[in-house]
């Protein structure tokens, strides 16, 4: 009976609306003239051509937006630091008797290769802020780039990037580059925002200070048009980015150019979900003396410079990277470099490499190997090892200055991603330093300075 | 009796509870290539209907965006109607510490679109290729009517803009071309237009006249249909691809096999594309 009640309802509202359509002014269209209707036409596109009038400079705006692209990062991190107690003798010489002080050897600082930094108060934990950049890409036109890319600290604004970047019309194989960028090399050229391992190698550190220099560079890439995975960049830098005082690294110190030859080549087996890209790489430049004095070869033997004299800055490297599809992605890394690095101790003093604090020419031999793995889309993590001896010709007790000393170094890290552009990483570093009873006090064993690391990463 | 109902109430509900913690919902994201998302959403239709408990999620965007949100972990598939660039490969070695995989799962021919009316009806790669980059202007210069040239083409996140960029075009894009959102809109506005002409897939070509394409001069002149597009006798031919961070596993893996299966390549030529075999 409610069934039928309900029909019934339901014919009933159909009816009632049939009816209102017999009301509708569809009815009356009879009576609307045509004139009329090409009125309201003409009414209506009038309002189109209003709009399209309005939306014409927005879009132009928009195009010329789109040509600028705006992307950064910004690391955030804890650190917790193991340190060294330094004792330090006052007065150095007198008569007076000496007092020992111990002073602790500054957090992530030094260990061999530039003079101990100490501090008077022990400081074993630390909130910094590892990396804040903002980069702006602009292409005015297709195969014209402008990128700049400044880095902010708590104290001051620096620049990391600055290039234009032309690509050939022609054949869509090579590029040039003119302006601020990194040197040609697969660890530097890596951005850290995708590290795994929480700082670059030491190596990469001395051989590449900065990582950027100023200076032009050619690449040419044959896989977009030939489908050839052959990559050769060949570059001429001031050579002197990095080192000594930032006044001395606007311009170039003495004409010389360094020249970096990086060519790679990558080995793809799909089947297999393995790919595996190799390459060779050397660099020649020179370092100017600029201060005179006792410098040593690489025998360790002294000899006088003088301002102008040349030292040697040359060295040839191989890399590889293989990646597999194993377990959802497993990636294994390693770079070498042997050859001879230069330079003049004293950090106010041009061509003096931070982390090379040496006067004088120094046969070296380092390395480095990564694993790397991805545990589903969320989780990463990798181990390294790297090796950086910056004098070949000694070891052990022969070593008679801190600088000669070897330096392995053992790297953990592990991240989780919150989203795909949020991360929070764990690692832990543990420098090795060779032991010398030549060098003495602090060197007599392992410095105490491995360091745990929480990182906070926001990138967009 | 309200004891009885409120204990038989709780025992469904645990009962419920029990059996829904058992039903596991396998969740799987496809993003990408406007071109595929027909093809695509009807794989994930039938497949669905053959495996319940089972979600396949499509959506388009364009091959560019697809591959973007597979490098930023998003979608489990991308679907690209383009081979992945070496650059986006670099993105997924940084981020994932593989090499990506790539499944070419269907053939598709671009057809170039002439308006029914339009006197031309054979042109060569590169008389397509001046034309869009805005070098030929009139379509006297092709043999046909004294009119100016109207273009009609994909915006830049396209899988089907940078193949054919990449392939016939090889060069910008004349700023005249009129970028229009779909495939079907490129089709409506040259059924529209008498001395217009659009690019697109081979299956949309309707209320439109497709033009025959010569390799060069001295090449046969060939009109994009399934026998061509099959056998890549006609020149602006391309594989259909789905990509992923690594080897498929479960759910995703199911999927795959199933479209590569008889079954799911057996639905490819009903959307207007090109099984692989």
């Amino acid at each position: 009976m409610k069934k039928i009640i309900v029909a019934v309802l339901a014919f009933g509202f159909g009816i009632a609306n049939a009816q209102e359509v017999e009301n509708d002014s569809i009815k009356s269209m009879g009576s609307i003239s045509i004139d009329s209707l090409q009125q309201s036409i003409n009414e209506h596109q009038m309002k189109f051509d209003a709009l399209n009038e309005q939306l014409s400079p927005m879009q132009e705006q928009v195009d010329r937006m789109t040509k600028l692209k705006i992307s950064g990062y910004m690391q955030v991190q804890f650190e917790m630091y193991n340190y060294q107690d330094v004792p330090v003798v006052t007065p150095a010489s007198g008569t007076t008797p000496a007092k020992t002080t111990y002073y602790q050897l500054k957090p992530n600082s030094s260990e061999t290769n530039i003079p101990l930094s100490t501090n008077p108060v022990d400081i074993n934990n630390s909130f910094n802020i590892r990396r804040a950049r903002i980069k702006f890409t602009y292409q005015p036109l297709e195969g014209v780039i402008f990128v700049l890319q400044p880095n902010f600290s708590f104290s001051a604004v620096t620049l990391k990037d600055a290039y234009v970047q032309l690509n050939d019309p022609w054949i869509n194989s090579f590029q040039l580059w003119i302006g601020q960028f990194n040197r040609p090399d697969y660890e530097v050229e890596f951005s850290s925002r995708d590290r795994i391992l929480m700082e670059r190698t030491r190596m990469s550190g001395i051989l590449y200070p900065q990582e950027r220099d100023l200076g032009a560079k050619i690449s040419m890439n044959l896989a977009t048009q030939y489908e050839i995975p052959l990559k050769i960049d060949l570059a001429a830098f001031n050579g002197n980015f990095g080192e000594g005082p930032i006044a001395n690294q606007v311009t170039d110190v003495d004409s010389e150019k360094d020249f970096v030859l990086r060519t790679t080549y990558s080995l793809q087996f799909p089947k297999q979900g393995l790919g595996i890209d190799f390459g060779a790489s050397g660099y020649y430049g020179k370092n100017t003396v600029f201060a005179a004095g006792t410098y040593s070869d690489v025998n360790n033997k002294p000899f006088t410079a003088a301002v102008g004299d040349k030292l040697k800055k040359q060295w040839f490297g191989a890399e590889i990277q293989v990646f597999s599809d194993l377990l959802g992605g497993i990636a294994f890394k390693s770079e070498f470099n042997k050859g001879v690095i230069s330079g003049t101790a004293g950090a106010a003093i041009v061509n003096n490499n931070p982390s090379f604090n040496f006067s004088g020419e120094r046969d070296f031999t380092g390395y480095y190997v990564t694993v790397e793995k991805n545990f589903g889309t969320k989780f990463q993590g990798g181990v390294r090892y790297d090796s950086w001896d910056p004098n070949n010709k000694l070891s052990g007790n022969e070593v008679t200055v801190a600088p000669d000393l070897k330096v392995h170094t053992w790297g953990f890290a592990v991240h989780y991603f919150f989203t795909t552009n949020t991360k929070i990483g764990l690692g832990y570093t543990l420098p090795i330093n060779e032991t010398s009873s030549t060098v003495g006090g602090i060197y007599n064993k392992d410095i105490t300075n491995n360091t745990a690391t929480l990182r906070f990463q926001a990138s967009f | 009796m309200k004891t009885t109902k409120l204990k038989v109430a709780l025992i469904v509900l645990v009962v419920m509870g029990i059996g829904f913690s058992f039903t596991t919902i396998n969740k799987v994201t496809v993003k990408g290539s406007d071109t595929m998302v027909i093809l695509s959403q009807k794989w994930a239709e039938v497949y669905m209907k053959k495996n319940p408990g089972t979600s396949i999620q499509v959506t388009g965007g364009g091959s560019g965006v697809g591959l973007a949100a597979l490098i930023n972990g998003s979608t489990d598939i991308a679907n690209s109607s383009r081979p992945i660039k070496p650059s986006e490969v670099e993105k997924l070695k940084a981020r994932y510490n593989s090499m990506g995989v790539e499944i070419p799962c269907a053939k598709d021919g671009l057809s170039i679109y002439l308006n029914k009316s339009n006197a031309v009806s054979t042109l060569t790669i590169k008389q397509i290729g001046q034309i869009f980059a805005g070098k030929i202007t009139n379509w006297k210069e092709v043999g046909g009517a004294d009119a100016p040239i109207k273009l009609y083409g994909r915006e830049s996140s396209s899988g089907t803009f940078t193949f054919f960029k990449d392939n016939v075009v090889r060069t910008d894009f004349s700023p005249a071309c009129q970028t229009l959102p779909g495939t079907a809109a490129i089709v409506n506005a040259v059924k529209k237009d008498k001395n217009s002409i659009g690019y697109g897939g081979a299956a949309y070509a309707e209320g439109v006249k497709d033009c025959a394409v010569k390799k060069d001069d001295k090449s046969p002149a060939i009109l994009p249909t399934g026998a061509t597009i099959k056998n890549h006798t006609y020149p602006i031919s391309r594989y259909l691809y789905m990509y992923l961070k690594s080897k498929p596993t479960g759910e995703t893996k199911a999927f795959i096999d199933w479209i590569l299966s008889p079954a799911g390549q057996g639905m490819i030529e009903e959307v207007g594309y090109f099984p692989l075999k």
